[in-house]
């Protein structure tokens, strides 16, 4: 990877960092600005509906008892993915100095709060300023940008400018070819929409972590794709032209990979609608709970909390990833080893009551209402009402 | 990871719960402080835009030194029964905003089905329908098309409501009730 960077493009390289990084307020339209902080996105996380925010702005707006909502489309989702390293580099690399702004005030943040967002990117970025030009530690770590792009051309000095993002930056974790129409998948990892179908699993298994992505085929990230297309216009025309070539070949009807999509995700069971009508039943709702591998948020059903993290934040898992003995790490940075002890925890769940109330002319009517951890409940003996007419705990 | 248990206990989210009436626990007082300042930073860039942005017929300034303490100025639009009346607004922000909405009231008396004797407004982006994406210009954006358009289902004045289809007697009332500051 180091001979890609070309001999002597550093110091222009530099030069273009700085004049770069003291414009991204004054640009009309800023590029990658979250829609939460109105801030250049800090660690950027890729809902499945294909919008982005920042990793503490998509978590603070999830809703702890039910499914959350995109802030821009109000798709509902259920998962807090994982962070889209691609982007984080993107971003690192495009706009260096405001982007290490970002990384100092929310590092600040997260000590007041004592909870952090992953750190290993930020061992990436320490050995991206130790080496300046970090492309060589980058490519190492980074395992979705693969070290097998031999066929990538130098694009450093494109129209006599040095670029600061190059090829393999952007592509496709499958193809490995620059990203067409990318989706992000809820670990993170970015493919072209056209590679989706060929992951292996029903389930789209990535191909780099072998992480599930739940609830169907992700929509394209119109944001890295305008990116993309503005960045790498010649690039990108061509990949248009053919992946366009390509699908008129192999298929008769010549449908395009978006529509192909579509319609697959169209006819896969969608576990997101399933997720949904369960969510209506509280009873097993683990408040403000989520699951440290897949994302899911809040955890319903059986929840395993670690006897051994000392965090404050904690580390849990879904009956799932219990099951599947998932060795990822928390979200949160927690210092979770798979020799830890898990145990089952209810601390954090619903309680329910059967609340009976006399109606005038109605008679009893008897409802479910839930009572968050932690809550009392007081039973009103009203003398006026009969005797049934108590509380009574289920 | 479980947020009940650390600082980030921030309410609800996006939407509201319905049901729960206990839910979550007090945030310590570090995490407010924290939070706080990147909602007054949020604040700033909305109006550093609202500022150099400009939009014809609304207005928003932060109410003396207070940052979370807004007055917002929306004029009725041409064509409507509200043509040529201002309306002032105050807008208060909560420590989680943007993940909760400002509470708006009209300042000025508003004879409008959706807004009541004082001041309350019935507009779903202000409750259920709230999300973290929205901001002060859009608010007041959406209140202004409100004036025009406004939701005679669920009045919180059913004389306004009763009266919209008569859009003479109408302009009349609004004209005969509107007491501008």
């Amino acid at each position: 990877m180091a001979s890609d960077d070309g001999s002597g493009s550093h110091l222009p390289e530099k030069k273009e960092e700085v004049a770069a990084g003291a414009g991204f307020d004054d640009l009309e339209d800023p590029r990658f600005q979250c829609c939460v902080c109105l801030e250049l996105l800090y660690k950027p996380v890729v809902i499945g509906c294909g919008h982005m925010s920042c990793f503490w702005c998509v978590h603070k707006a999830m809703h702890f008892v039910r499914e959350s909502h995109c802030a821009i489309c109000r798709q509902p989702y259920n998962h807090f993915p994982s962070i889209c390293q691609l982007l984080h580099h993107l971003l690192l690399k495009l706009e260096p100095v405001e982007y290490k702004k970002r990384e100092k005030e929310v590092l600040e943040q997260e000590k007041s709060v004592d909870t952090y967002s992953p750190q290993i990117i930020e061992f990436l970025n320490s050995k991206d300023n130790n080496c300046e030009n970090g492309e060589d530690g980058d490519s190492k770590l980074e395992d979705n940008i693969s070290k097998t792009t031999p066929e990538v051309p130098v694009d450093n000095a494109i129209n006599g400018h040095p670029k600061k993002i190059k090829l393999e930056d952007v592509s496709c974790a499958r193809c490995k070819e620059l990203l067409y129409q990318p989706a992000v998948l809820n670990c993170g990892h970015v493919y072209c929409m056209s590679c989706l179908p060929f992951l292996d699993d029903e389930a789209l298994k990535c191909q780099v972590c072998g992480g599930l992505h739940p609830g169907g085929f992700p929509n394209v990230c119109l944001d890295l794709e305008h990116f993309l297309e503005e960045y790498f216009p010649e690039e990108y025309e061509s990949r248009r032209r053919k992946l366009q070539f390509g699908i008129t070949q192999c298929t008769p009807e010549g449908s395009s990979p978006g529509t192909f999509c579509t319609k697959e995700s169209m006819n896969r069971p969608s576990k997101q609608e399933t997720y949904l009508q369960q969510n209506r039943d509280l009873s097993n709702v683990h408040v403000g709970v989520g699951c440290d591998s897949c994302g899911v948020y809040p955890i319903q059903g059986k929840r395993y909390k670690c006897k051994d993290c000392t965090e404050l934040v904690g580390f849990d898992l879904c009956d799932e990833c219990y099951n599947t003995r998932s060795k990822l790490p928390g979200r949160f940075n927690q210092q979770h080893t798979p020799d830890h002890r898990m145990e089952l925890d209810n601390t954090a769940l619903y309680g329910s009551v059967l609340r009976f109330q006399r109606i005038p002319e109605e008679g009893l009517i008897a409802e479910l209402a839930f009572i968050g951890p932690g809550g009392m409940v007081q039973v009103v003996d009203d003398h006026e009402m009969e005797d049934n007419s108590e509380d009574e705990q289920v | 990871m479980a947020r009940g248990e650390n600082s980030e206990s921030h309410g609800s989210g996006n939407v509201p719960a319905a049901a729960p009436a206990a839910v979550g626990k007090q945030a310590p007082a570090a995490a407010r402080g924290a939070d706080g300042q990147s909602v007054v930073r949020r604040l700033q860039s909305e109006l550093m835009a609202l500022m150099m942005g400009g939009d014809p017929g609304v207005s928003a300034f932060p109410e003396g030194d207070n940052i979370f303490q807004w007055v917002g100025t929306i004029d009725g639009s041409a064509a409507t029964a509200y043509e040529g009346t201002s309306y002032r607004l105050a807008l208060s922000f909560p420590s989680d905003y943007p993940y909760k909405p400002p509470k708006v009231k009209f300042e000025t008396p508003c004879f409008h089905p959706n807004v009541d004797t004082h001041g309350n407004i019935c507009l779903d982006i202000l409750q259920d329908k709230w999300s973290s994406a929205y901001d002060v210009r859009t608010i007041l954006l959406s209140i202004q098309s409100l004036l025009g358009e406004p939701n005679n289902d669920s009045p919180l004045n059913t004389q306004a409501a009763a009266l919209w289809a008569n859009q003479e007697e109408f302009r009349k009332m609004v004209e005969k009730l509107y007491k501008p500051a």
